[in-house]
């Protein structure tokens, strides 16, 4: 199955792109795709500890099962308003 | 009214919209753009967020001051894009029957979206700039991160 993975703020910079795509066999989870960033994007490896991870607009856990076709988006910590 | 937006924000339109006959109370919050963070001289604040899930985020916000307190009803705007000091991000309004649960639910209303709407800052300021490390969202009924 293929995924797309969506990154914001800090992330988008680091990566260079708004979007990657991901191959991951059938039966991945969050966890699994994490871990997959983790090793092929080494330098978003400090960044993943404070990551939430959201699949089709829904913060979910590393359990969470995923399909073809969803869209992950890498959740760094948030700052919205005016003062954190 | 839950949105967000490139364009500068104007109150007027979300008083408006609160504002019902059974509304004995509007309490509109302005978040402005502050010259100064951590001694530094900010120039201006990016903002980036990820729009569908912020707005579906507000909304929930929404429904969760509904169901705390008696309230005519609500909207919440923040603004993206380049923003100067003393710009305005945010704008929350609030209508109830009575004050006392406009003024808590308009304060409770920013709090939570701190903590839940996929929104991040950017402060540039004379020499460097960097992404506001902000609050790390907690899952619902999960205290174990990741």
């Amino acid at each position: 199955m293929r995924v797309r993975v969506r990154l914001f703020a800090g992330l988008k910079e680091l990566i260079g792109q708004e979007e990657i795509t991901v191959d991951l066999p059938e039966g991945a989870t969050v966890g699994d795709l994490r871990e997959r960033l983790r090793r092929d994007l080494p330098g978003l490896a400090p960044f993943l500890p404070s990551l939430v991870c959201a699949v089709d607009e829904e913060y979910r856990p590393p359990e969470h099962p995923l399909h073809d076709g969803d869209e992950v988006a890498l959740i760094p910590p948030i700052s919205g308003g005016a003062h954190v | 009214m839950f949105e967000i937006t490139r364009d500068i924000l104007d109150p007027q339109p979300l008083i408006d919209f609160v504002r019902k006959d059974e509304s004995g109370a509007v309490v509109v919050f302005h978040g402005v753009v502050r010259g100064r963070s951590e001694g530094r001289r900010v120039l201006h604040l990016e903002y980036d967020a990820y729009i569908p899930m912020a707005v579906k985020e507000m909304r929930k916000i929404g429904d969760e001051l509904r169901s705390r307190w008696q309230l005519t009803e609500v909207a919440m705007r923040h603004r993206i894009g380049r923003l100067a000091v003393g710009e305005t991000c945010l704008i929350v309004a609030v209508s109830a029957p009575h004050r006392q649960d406009a003024f808590a639910a308009c304060h409770h209303a920013i709090d939570r979206l701190k903590e839940t709407v996929p929104i991040w800052k950017k402060e540039i300021w004379e020499g460097g700039e960097a992404w506001v490390e902000g609050h790390v969202v907690q899952r619902e009924g999960d205290s174990s991160l990741p």
